[in-house]
């Protein structure tokens, strides 16, 4: 650091302003595409309002009295946890590990990087195809797998196992995404402190434990909150492969949403739903972000 | 210590090998799946050796489907969105990096929590805007949407990774005689290629993914893959040949677009300038 | 707000527009093959065009000179296309219509036949198909907005119809207008039962809709199974095993029992499991579950008309009643019994699992049987025959499972006018002759009466049936729609959550979660709860 200390205080005016000009477009797009839905969600919630209507009629808390006292309503969220939990664990970890896999690969880093990647480019809506094609007990090539291991049961068809099911679709299919940011986060890190490692004679373990993984913590932060924000919202898998069930056990919190916007067209019911989903995203959003102030020191 | 690096290598390679197994083997299933009649896809073990029929391909392209016009509006969909989510959101994620505003933790969580809305639940309101502004059933619209949806991610990980590349880099410009934007352009980004790439990466999968948004505010003419893959469900029995050939089309483009633009994810490019 | 108007009008300066012509329409003519052809992987295309062509011998030429046959295709026997008495085929020319529809049968082979109406009309007609879903939301989205996006929709009568009737166009007017042309053969063609659940709600004074496709279910079963063991079983239950209209549903759980242990001993080798079902936390599962509830006696709801005109109010739900529980508990044990994948299986799991040869005796949708008789598709091919569903000891029931199309309200004047054209050709007797090749089954008695039909339905030896695999499955329809075979479920406006509580319950019950009487209680409760009653 050879700069002086005192040239960036004269700047700073100057240096607000071109970063304000730089950041505004973006903020204008979200404002206009944003605001009006999030308060329309406010409204709608409180009204009595389904798209068969002419118009809409004012309901207080109804739909949030019914929603609240749905126990649907509160074991989808049940069933979230886990599939949400879950989920993000094994993707995280092994998102990671894979990243860091490929960032010491000495060769051929940009082949097995592409071919790893590709989970993540087969659109949900395939992916849900695909682990239906895998898992039919008439065709499917992991059932049979199964078959031969002695585990005859039926995945998509039993209350036990879909659930496992359907998030092991969602690692598999979205695993790449963490460790593609996570990767490039690797990759940013400076030289200079591994080389310091190496002198001071530090083995793998200990650069990555002391140095690589501190410097990429905000990455992760990035990639948990995306996919957490995501993993709530995407319920294609569980659309094409079992709608929901069997017996309610794949039912998560957006698929309920799904059912009760799309199914049964009840808008003012969907913004209460949508709502609680807002703001479990915005409580996950701060709990990460707070994980990463505290690394920031 | 020769044999010590080689074993950890071979070891490397191994586990690398199962990691790509374990992403690989519904892949594989699938593009050879969509080289066999249904009959002969259905059977198990699954055959690796036979002889390969191209006939769903041949009709997906040359019948009398719409898929070439499905997959060219996913392409310029996806293309164009990802273009401008990096347009905006490199500049606005410097922007939010550097800009030391007061409020920047809060600018900063507003503008990702635009993207937690559960689209169902705004579906409505959405559709009316876009049905004022006359953009139900063309790919703009789908455009606009997909670029508001991805914009915020792109904000987040750019102006992530911004804070991650030194100041000094744009300091040490700066002094050269740069204007603020210039070394923004000719110092900053460069350092912060890998996360560039990664931003256009996610974008361009985002957009290329959709599936519900797409089915509703598309009409005829603009439709997308993924609603050509729904479509493959029908009342009267799934498409599996199709299927099949659908996910492996859909994913050539990323995988020659993702062996294209590795090269330029180099480690390290950043550090000869400050040096 | 600028920037945002600015990069939206650059981009629709730039982009391919709403309604993109180009591909879908051009592609190819449909007018090849003159025969009826056997392919019916109902219809290849990824938006649902045919591989084939249709039975549009004559799409080359837009009918005769003198008017009549505008479309082409006349068939001998069929009623004619016709139009009041200097009437302008073309004078809605350069109007596009949209179309919103489930990608079914009929959606394809329209969508591959349109030249033909495009030609003899010079009305653009683009075919959006999506999944059902998609089309409830949209429609809904549409009407909502009072829209004319969309200008003819599916009407689903249990999605769409029941609760938005009112934004469609009430048809008689059209019909009755005598500057118009009106239906080919009139009202009486249809199928009587299928007009009043596809045409009407609450009322029959206002026709919404046309009917358009009637799939229905039926026992789909080994041909081959039954003629090899019949004396077997005879030998060790005492009669004939072979499914038929006499058969009843303690008889059809013997026998799949019977075929289970004798498969799993080896003694049959053909099929593995006697009985499978579309048991599936889906609307296929209660499709499968009423089937048997009417054959016990058993309804959803106590109001009139529930099945046909449809209602708003259904009254209280009616499956408390002993009928029900009894048939709840035969649908459970019987399920006990089924191929285990069931309850993996929608319609389509459940077809492909009897294609490759699993099962033995299948209710399954009759259009299955172009599935079934395909080689590319089917293990079975040939080998299944068709019989309408067991009986139980109050009745029988076959659900159906059709819808109509209509017209969009908010259509401007010309459009709704050009609308009807389209209708009426859709409709039509000689359209519905031109398509079936696509695994569609016609809504109209005057395409049944047609002499090739008869002899593809009633000899299955014959050239033309093996030209048309629908046929084997086609007499059981018919005979599953007579009034006292068919089963209707209720049209209400809430039928989607009805839908879901009822399937939902279900599949708990099959996973062994609850037991049938608490399943029909708990349904019960919650139909009240949602009715109001």
């Amino acid at each position: 650091m050879q700069i002086a200390a005192s040239q960036p205080l004269r700047r700073k005016p100057k240096r607000n302003r071109t970063e304000f000009w730089m950041l505004l477009p973006s903020i204008v797009v979200l404002a206009a595409i944003s605001i009006f839905p999030f308060f329309f969600m406010i409204y709608a919630s409180f009204m009595d309002y389904s798209l068969d209507m002419d118009r809409p009629r004012f309901a207080g808390f109804r739909n949030w009295t019914e929603t609240l006292a749905d126990p649907v309503f509160w074991q989808s969220w049940g069933r979230t946890l886990v599939y949400a939990g879950g989920g993000l664990i094994a993707q995280l970890a092994l998102g990671c590990a894979v990243a860091l896999l490929l960032y010491h690969i000495p060769r051929f880093r940009n082949l097995f990087s592409t071919l790893f990647m590709l989970p993540l480019f087969v659109a949900p809506i395939v992916t849900g195809l695909l682990w239906r094609f895998l898992l039919d007990p008439t065709y499917g090539l992991y059932h049979w797998v199964l078959n031969t291991f002695g585990l005859d049961i039926q995945v998509l068809g039993d209350p036990s196992y879909a659930m496992f099911a359907v998030i092991l679709m969602d690692v598999w299919e979205w695993t790449p995404l963490i460790t593609i940011i996570v990767l490039a986060g690797l990759q940013t890190v400076p030289e200079e402190p591994l080389e310091a490692a190496d002198v001071d004679g530090a083995n793998a373990w200990q650069k990555i434990r002391y140095i690589l993984l501190p410097m990429v913590r905000r990455m992760i932060v990035v990639a948990l909150l995306v996919r957490s924000m995501d993993i709530l919202r995407y319920v294609d898998t569980i659309v094409i492969t079992t709608e929901g069930g069997p017996a309610d056990a794949t039912k998560t919190i957006g698929y309920y949403l799904m059912q009760v916007a799309f199914r049964f067209q009840d808008i003012g019911a969907a913004a209460a739903v949508g709502l609680t989903m807002l703001l479990a995203s915005i409580l996950m959003g701060h709990f990460f972000i707070k994980v990463l102030k505290s690394e920031e020191a | 210590m020769q044999v010590k690096r080689a074993t950890l290598h071979a070891v490397l390679y191994v586990l690398m090998a199962m990691s790509l197994l374990w992403a690989l083997v519904p892949i594989l299933h699938m593009i050879l799946s969509s080289m066999k009649t249904q009959v002969g896809m259905f059977e198990m073990p699954p055959r690796l050796i036979f002889t390969p029929t191209f006939d769903v391909y041949g009709e997906m392209f040359l019948g009398r489907g719409d898929f070439p016009q499905f997959l060219r509006n996913s392409l310029v969909v996806s293309i164009v969105t990802t273009a401008l989510c990096l347009l905006l959101g490199v500049m606005g994620g410097f922007g939010l990096a550097r800009g030391n505003f007061k409020r920047e933790k809060d600018i900063s969580f507003w503008v990702i929590s635009t993207r937690m809305a559960p689209i169902p639940a705004v579906i409505l309101p959405l559709y009316l805007i876009f049905s004022k502004l006359n953009l139900i059933g063309t790919t703009a619209g789908l455009v606009l949407a997909y670029t508001t949806f991805n914009l915020p991610f792109a904000l987040w990980m750019m102006s992530t990774f911004f804070k991650d590349v030194p100041a000094d880099l744009e300091e040490a410009a700066m002094i050269d005689g740069c204007s603020k934007f210039r070394a923004f352009w000719r110092v900053v980004v460069p350092a912060a290629a890998p996360g560039i790439v990664a931003t256009a990466v996610l974008c361009l999968m985002f957009a290329w993914n959709d599936y519900l948004f797409a089915s509703i505010f598309t009409g005829r003419g603009s439709q997308t893959v993924p609603i050509a893959a729904s479509l493959l469900v029908s009342q009267s029995g799934i498409k599996w040949g199709q299927a099949m050939a659908t996910g492996t089309v859909i994913i050539m483009p990323m995988l020659i677009c993702g062996l294209l633009v590795r090269k330029y994810m180099v480690r390290g490019l950043s550090m000869g300038a400050v040096k | 707000m600028v920037l945002v108007m600015a990069s939206v009008l650059v981009l629709s300066a730039c982009s391919s527009g709403r309604n993109d012509a180009g591909s879908g329409t051009d592609s190819g003519s449909s007018a090849n093959a003159a025969n009826v052809n056997g392919n019916n992987s109902g219809g290849s295309g990824q938006s649902g065009n045919t591989g084939n062509a249709g039975n549009a011998g004559n799409a080359g030429n837009a009918g005769n000179a003198d008017g009549s046959d505008p479309f082409g295709g006349w068939v001998e026997g069929l009623p004619k296309i016709e139009a009041p008495e200097g009437f302008d085929w073309k004078q809605f020319e350069g109007i596009t219509l949209n179309v919103i529809t489930e990608n079914t049968p009929p959606s394809s082979g329209l969508a591959a036949n349109i030249e033909v109406f495009e030609q003899a009309t010079g009305i653009k007609v683009n075919i959006e198909q999506v999944n059902l879903d998609i089309v409830v939301e949209k429609a809904g989205l549409d009407f909502n907005a009072r829209n004319n996006n969309y200008h003819i929709i599916y009407a689903d009568p249990y999605q769409i119809l029941s609760k938005q009737a009112r934004h469609f166009v009430d048809l008689n007017t059209l019909n009755d207008d005598p500057a118009l042309p009106s239906i080919p053969g009139g009202l009486e063609d249809f199928i009587q039962s299928q007009l009043l659940v596809g045409g009407y709600m609450g009322d029959k004074e206002h026709l919404y809709a046309l009917p358009y496709d009637n799939p229905t279910m039926v026992l789909a079963y080994r041909k081959d199974v039954f003629e090899k063991y019949k004396d077997l079983f005879m030998q060790e239950k005492g009669y004939d095993w072979t499914p038929g209209p006499d058969m009843t549903w303690d008889q059809y759980y013997e026998v799949a029992l019977w075929i289970n242990e004798k498969a799993k001993a080896g003694v049959i080798s053909e099929v593995k499991y006697g009985t499978g079902h579309q048991a599936k936390q889906h609307d296929s599962l209660m499709n499968d579950f009423s089937n048997v509830l009417a054959a016990y006696g058993g309804d959803y709801f106590e109001a009139e008309n529930l099945g046909d005109i449809g209602t708003e109010n259904p009254g209280k739900s009616l499956l408390t009643s002993p009928e029900a529980i009894e048939a709840a508990e035969f649908y459970n044990k019987l399920l006990q019994i089924a191929a285990p994948g069931s309850t993996t299986w929608d319609w389509n799991g459940l077809a492909e699992a009897f294609a490759a040869g699993e099962i033995a005796m299948a209710p399954e949708w009759h259009e299955f049987a172009g599935m079934f008789e395909n080689p590319e598709l089917s293990k079975v091919a040939g080998k299944v025959g068709w019989t309408i569903l067991p009986k139980g000891p109050k009745g029988r029931g076959n659900m159906y499972g059709g819808t109509s199309i209509g017209i969009n309200k908010y259509a401007k004047d010309d459009e709704i006018k050009a609308a009807w054209l389209f209708l009426i050709w859709a409709t039509a007797p000689q359209t519905q002759y031109m398509i079936l090749d696509v695994g569609f089954t016609p809504t109209r008695h005057s395409v049944y009466q047609l002499p090739y039909i008869q002899k593809a339905m009633n000899d299955p030896e014959s050239q033309e049936a093996k030209e048309w695999p629908l046929a084997s499955s086609l007499i059981a329809a018919q005979e599953a729609w007579k009034e006292e075979n068919v089963y209707m479920r209720p049209k209400i406006p809430m039928w989607p959550q009805i839908d879901t509580i009822i399937y939902t319950e279900l599949s708990k019950m099959l996973a062994g979660r609850q037991s049938p009487a608490d399943t029909m209680k708990e349904i019960a409760k919650q139909s009240d709860r949602l009715t109001g009653n």
